[in-house]
């Protein structure tokens, strides 16, 4: 079963006054283990789409589904239980609790899920001390590094031990160097963990990384490129040319119905 | 719960100066509204105090005609068995005072005045109201004496003396004359302006000689052992009593004017409590408001990653109750220390304001009341103005758009 599915997934906002299409039709399925790029210009769409992945807006058409379950006719109340319990959010500006320790924002998503209290602190121990900040877990936010304070938001995510890992331009904030040190540890936990990880993202660094991206064009699916070499159709309104990325070592070119090809 | 108290207690002090500014604004708040309350319910205190002491006491027990007309003939008889009753009726009773009292007319050889006649005695009387302290010529007479003591205010009236001799006249129970000559052998100098310029202090057995009514009184004033005991000895009396044709008043059902007018007389300062209450809550209001359209993004990543709005409204409300906490408690300790310093040092009055309350037959005094109530119906209010104010961000909680709230 597929971990994430949309299925023609549309979000129009001002549907009744100067009517902004955001999303159109999108149906794409994330299967666990990726770590998933979705990329595109400004406006695109990349970032809707991860919010309606992330069950924190609603489609104007079509479903999400997270393991099967369809988000979309979900109540408010049991979204935000939906989401402690299966997805993992970092965000481009940390957002960490600014009075909590390192070790307490990690911890907090925990204790959201009622878990023991000693397990709890041990495993945000783990956790802190796997994105190497094992020596700064009583640090506040203001005390850290952007850098530092992504690896905490990184921890906090994989806190709650969730399915996926939705992570809205992380390195957007960061220093090139900051950026691949946090890029090693979530490629670290993809290989070691398989914890999956789903990125909107504009910086090339993460894009030459990421092992699939989807591109996003005026909201649809521009492609889909895989970096393990099998690609998927993914513009499903049959836009014309559009320019992938590829691999690190060059720029792929999608066809017309938006197959981008591993350069 | 004891994170999302340590939360909470955190995020007040992200911002020092502006959660001090508030805290200190209810700390002014509930010092102002202490104060003003303790001002005048001092006095109000003092002006009961006087009243149940030298007059009503805090129970007392009476025919059941006695209340509408203030007669003789509507005495009672009181001897030891029925001083015994009243004190086996309730433990909580520390004494009991017997007391008649008639309207006669007071003469010197050239004028006459109306008088209060107040047979007492003396031994108790000053065991309940330290009567004796209140003499300010001559001496105090004893129990089986057949002489006067004159208020003060009555005694320049007649101008009349210690040593010089009053006449008495009036009339009896169940209409016997009444009249006789005394020996003024002290003057005494009552609180209340009433009584200073009216009364006639006597021995209950000359009184009771005088006024044809040999064992009868008109009034038995009960003392509790503390005041609490009140209500339920009047109870207790009204109850035991209920076959004799005798009734139990509390001080509080014998002075009903009295008290309204005091209630009135707080009208006032209660709306100006609630006038500085409310701008207070304004001050405060501006300070939640603050923190919370501050802290939407915040919020809304607090919803994205798993947190209920009821555990957010949560914090925020225990945010809220911390400020109105540390101030109210501020307050009511601050205000306590002060009131408490003025209680045992009243102000003493100076020039012509003292000269005023004299007149009027109290002390000098700016007396301040030390009544629990005042310090802790100020954290009610504070709590009040807590709840109203944690609406704001409790709406904007309920109703935050994640998305919106983590974009802002």
């Amino acid at each position: 079963m597929a971990l994430v599915r949309t299925e023609k997934l549309s979000k129009v906002y001002n549907p009744d006054t100067v009517p902004v299409h955001a999303l159109r039709d999108v149906s794409i399925t994330i299967e666990p283990g990726e770590f998933t790029s979705i990329v595109g210009p400004s406006g695109s769409g990349k970032t809707t789409l991860l919010n309606m992945i992330g069950g924190l807006d609603k489609p104007s058409s079509g479903k999400v589904f997270i393991n099967g379950t369809d988000l979309t006719g979900m109540k408010d109340s049991k979204l935000i239980d939906f989401r402690l319990q299966n997805i993992g959010f970092v965000f481009q500006h940390y957002n960490l609790i600014p009075v909590f320790t390192a070790r307490e924002n990690v911890s907090f998503i925990m204790l959201l899920q009622k878990r023991d209290k000693k397990e709890m602190l041990r495993r945000a121990d783990e956790l802190l001390e796997s994105v190497g900040l094992g020596d700064r877990k009583d640090a506040r936010p203001k005390e850290m590094s952007g850098g530092q304070q992504q690896r905490v938001a990184v921890a906090r995510a994989l806190a709650s031990e969730p399915k996926f890992i939705l992570a809205d331009e992380p390195t957007a904030n960061l220093d090139s160097t900051a950026a691949m040190n946090l890029l090693d540890i979530m490629l670290r936990m993809n290989k070691e963990q398989n914890v999956t990880f789903v990125f909107s993202t504009h910086d090339q660094r993460v894009i030459d990384r990421a092992r699939r991206v989807i591109t996003m064009v005026d909201g649809a699916v521009d492609s889909d490129e895989r970096r393990d070499g099998t690609n998927e159709s993914g513009d499903s309104t049959g836009k014309g040319n559009s320019t992938g990325t590829g691999t690190s070592t060059g720029t792929g070119t999608g066809n017309g119905n938006g197959n981008a090809q591993k350069s | 719960m004891l994170t999302y108290i340590k939360l909470a207690w955190r995020n007040i002090w992200r911002n020092k100066r502006r959660t001090l500014i508030t805290a200190s604004a209810i700390v002014f708040a509930v010092l102002a509204a202490v104060f003003m309350q303790s001002m005048n319910r001092g006095s109000h205190e003092m002006i009961l105090d006087n009243m149940v002491r030298f007059s009503t006491g805090y129970v007392q027990l009476q025919d059941y005609r006695y209340d509408d007309e203030s007669s003789l003939d509507n005495s009672f008889f009181f001897d030891g068995s029925v001083k015994d009753r009243v004190m086996e009726a309730d433990p909580n009773i520390d004494m009991v005072l017997p007391r008649i009292e008639t309207f006669m007319l007071a003469a010197n050889d050239a004028a006459t005045r109306g008088s209060i006649l107040l047979g007492i005695d003396p031994e108790k009387e000053h065991r309940f109201n330290e009567l004796r302290n209140r003499l300010t010529e001559g001496r105090f007479f004893e129990k089986d004496e057949s002489s006067v003591m004159l208020a003060k205010g009555l005694a320049e009236r007649l101008q009349l003396s210690v040593g010089d001799t009053l006449v008495l006249m009036g009339r009896g129970r169940f209409g016997m004359t009444a009249s006789g000559l005394y020996e003024i052998v002290g003057l005494v100098e009552f609180p209340l302006r009433d009584l200073n310029n009216q009364v006639v202090l006597i021995p209950l057995p000359e009184a009771q000689f005088l006024l044809s009514a040999d064992d009868y009184i008109t009034s038995l004033l009960i003392a509790p052992g503390h005041e609490r005991h009140t209500e339920s000895i009047a109870r207790t009396l009204n109850e035991t009593f209920a076959d004799d044709e005798l009734v139990a008043y509390t001080w509080a059902e014998l002075l009903p004017e009295l008290l309204e007018l005091f209630e009135f007389d707080l009208a006032v300062p209660k709306l100006l409590t609630v006038v500085l209450y409310i701008v207070i809550g304004f001050g405060f209001f501006g300070t939640i408001l603050t923190m919370t359209m501050e802290r939407l993004r915040e919020f809304g990543v607090l919803l994205s990653v798993g947190m209920k709005r009821g555990k957010l409204a949560l914090v925020v409300f225990l945010e809220t109750l911390f400020i109105s906490l540390i101030g109210v408690l501020s307050g009511v300790v601050i205000s306590w220390l002060i009131i408490f310093y003025f209680h045992r040092n009243p102000v003493e009055l100076t020039g012509d304001a003292a000269q005023a309350v004299i007149d009027m037959g109290w002390d000098p005094v700016l007396p301040m009341s030390f009544a629990a109530d005042q310090f802790y119906t100020q954290g009610f209010f504070v709590f009040a103005v807590a709840m109203i104010v944690f609406l704001f961000p409790l709406v904007k909680i309920v109703t935050l758009n994640i998305l919106e709230a983590a974009r802002s």
